[in-house]
């Protein structure tokens, strides 16, 4: 059982390892990426039905990397969380693949584009799977190189400049990353997650001070708000997202930038929620870095929102206006959590559920967009709004498939994008209900607000870019058949999953239990050298 | 020895932090580096610098009659690993100041284009 915790890292690296090889023969290497790609899809969906969905699933599963048992070597941990995370990065990858073989130019696909798309996926598989925080920051450091030679992959000079800022930005959140990692150390003795939330959990039994983990917890936090995009420090992502090839813009909106959500969920809830510091925050109760940690990624999350939303609606170019947005669409995400920092007992599970559909639907609806963006770009040659108009009658396919990409971020039922939306207001609501009433208020309001931006700016792009006469650009567009199919697969599954919500809802509340559940965690890591099941 | 660690990591951060706010491409550039550098000696001493003994460093014990001081292994592993990373990136950071330069024709931040 725990050998299949390794599967999905071991398929993808070993297709970035054959790619690379395959260089010198296109034909073979597309071949070879497509089908390395399905073939993690299948071995994901396979590890996540055994370990955590299936019916005698044991939940959640270790592997100790080398054989060497868990607080000294290297453990693997999949459990509801990752395995959620997982799937999403599949379906993701799955899809901006297939459209990368028909959208790419074939010189450009020689030049390293299969191997480099593969270990992207290799970085985030690792950092969703990895238990050890220093193993974090190697692999958000696979996941980020890869990211910047993508940014930079045209080389023009727009490309390059972003790639810079990029590369700079997130290097020094790398260095604060490592400050906080060598802090947590020096702090707790040890770099295990699971070993790091059982000492910080009964601090006096390990001898240890856990008053320093809030402040490292709180560096922390500023460089995975980087890494998501969260305002302040969402001012990389519109240059990066629009410079990087949009197959790969795909991933960076539906993957990479959970990554950083995810590591805040995953090191908040699971490793820092147990450490008994008492900080008082007016209107949060609580007791642990989480009250601290409520206010203000609700802050970051409602200025997102507005930053996302106000933002997105000035701009002329589809691919923008998707950049914002998904600036946007994080912050409801970071609302959620926060609402479930905030909040004690059962709601906390509750609003982590609800981040993670929000999850899941920003990154179906934000992939099929940027796609769509991307093929109107490729059968028109622009993607500015201005030039476009009457798409909708030149490809009613491609149209409708988009038009449902932005029902489901606006939100309409029975759409994936609905019931995001609906978990999350039903969360924040709930919050205003019970405790934490000033906090739950404030969320409240930036959502409503940020619900009626969105309809705005996906109100703009639909009349302006799709409806109305053709222009000349359209007139003479012939769009790519592979490509729309491709867009209109996200679609129907857009509606597939609005439609059977319930099974996606009981994958997502498992993975929020598996995810504040840090007794669990700690069991199946098996700190006390024994292994696991 | 952690005062003078604590002063080395405080220069190393002042030096990074003023070079990465400069306008010009390649003192970004050592700038990245005087801040991953920073972050490593802050990593070592993180981990501690302690007096050795014959027990814990009993090659190095063994050469001499003068003990060394030795530091954390864990952390040495985890400076050793972020070094390769930065060493990495810092190459590529290089690159792609030079490919910016070919394409912008300055090294002056502030002219790019945005």
């Amino acid at each position: 059982m725990s050998g299949l915790v390794i599967a999905p890292l071991l398929v993808v690296l070993v297709t970035a390892v054959l790619a690379l090889a395959l260089g010198r023969r296109p034909r073979v290497q597309r071949a070879a990426s497509v089908a390395g790609v399905a073939a993690y899809a299948a071995v994901v969906s396979a590890v996540v039905w055994a370990v955590v969905l299936g019916p005698d699933a044991p939940g959640a599963a270790a592997y100790q990397l080398g054989g060497w048992p868990a607080p000294f070597g290297i453990t693997l941990v999949l459990d509801g969380l990752s395995a959620f995370m997982l799937t999403i990065t599949a379906v993701v990858g799955l899809a901006s693949m297939l459209f990368s073989v028909r959208y790419v130019s074939a010189e450009n696909q020689r030049v390293y584009y299969h191997p480099l798309f593969h270990l992207l996926t290799v970085g985030v598989t690792g950092a969703f799977l990895t238990g050890d925080l220093f193993n974090l920051f190697v692999w958000f450091e696979v996941m980020l190189i890869v990211s910047y030679v993508f940014v930079a992959f045209y080389g023009t000079d727009y490309a390059t400049a972003a790639s810079f800022r990029y590369l700079v930005l997130n290097v020094f959140g790398s260095a604060l990353m490592l400050v906080a990692i060598g802090g947590l150390y020096a702090t707790t003795g040890t770099l295990n997650m699971a070993d790091m939330a059982r000492r910080l959990a009964e601090p006096a039994a390990y001898g240890v001070d856990p008053a320093p983990a809030v402040g490292l917890a709180a560096l922390l936090l500023a460089v995975f708000a980087l890494k998501a995009g969260l305002v302040p420090f969402q001012f990389w992502v519109p240059a990066a997202y629009t410079a990087a090839p949009p197959p790969v813009t795909a991933m960076f909106a539906g993957v990479t930038k959970k990554v950083g959500m995810y590591a805040i969920v995953r090191l908040y809830f699971t490793v820092f929620a147990g450490a008994p510091v008492g900080i008082d925050v007016p209107g949060v109760p609580g007791g642990s870095p989480l009250a601290f940690l409520a206010p203000v990624l609700a802050a970051m999350g409602v200025a997102s929102i507005l930053v996302g939303g106000f933002g997105a609606v000035g701009q002329d170019r589809l691919e923008r206006v998707f950049a914002y947005s998904s600036v946007g669409q994080v912050g409801f995400i970071a609302v959620a959590v926060a609402v479930a920092a905030a909040a004690t007992g059962p709601l906390r599970g509750v609003a982590i559920a609800a981040a993670l559909v929000f999850a899941l639907h920003h990154s179906l609806a934000k992939g099929l967009l940027f796609l769509g963006a991307a093929a109107v770009k490729d059968a028109t040659g622009t993607d500015s709004l201005p030039d476009l108009g009457g798409v909708a009658g030149r490809s009613p396919v491609l149209s409708s498939a988009v038009f449902v990409g932005l029902l489901s971020l606006v939100g309409l039922p029975p759409l994936t994008g609905f019931f995001g939306k609906l978990l999350t207001f039903d969360a924040a609501a709930r919050g205003l209900a019970t405790d934490a009433r000033a906090l739950s208020a404030l969320a409240l309001a930036a959502l409503l607000l940020g619900a009626v931006l969105t309809i705005l700016y996906t109100t703009r792009v639909w009349a302006r870019g799709f409806w109305g006469l053709e222009t000349p650009a359209v007139e003479v567009a012939t769009v790519d058949t592979g490509q729309v199919a491709v867009v209109a697969a996200l679609a129907v599954m857009v509606v597939l999953v609005g439609v059977g919500f319930d099974p996606v809802y009981r994958f997502a509340e498992t993975a929020a239990s598996a995810a504040v559940d840090s007794e669990a965690y700690v069991d199946v890591v098996g700190l006390d050298g024994g292994g696991s099941a | 020895m952690s005062v003078v660690l604590a002063a080395t990591v405080g220069a190393l951060f002042t030096v990074g932090t003023f070079l990465l706010l400069r306008r010009d491409l390649m003192r970004v550039v050592f700038g990245v580096a005087a801040v991953s550098q920073a972050t490593f000696v802050y990593l070592i001493a993180m981990g501690g610098v302690d007096e050795g003994t014959h027990d814990l460093v009993p090659v190095l014990a063994g050469h001499g009659s003068d003990v060394p001081t030795v530091a954390d292994p864990v952390v040495q592993a985890l400076v050793l690993t972020a070094i390769v990373i930065s060493f990495g990136t810092t190459a590529l950071a290089l690159v792609l100041s030079y490919r910016a330069y070919e394409e912008n024709e300055s090294m002056d931040v502030t002219e790019w284009v945005r």
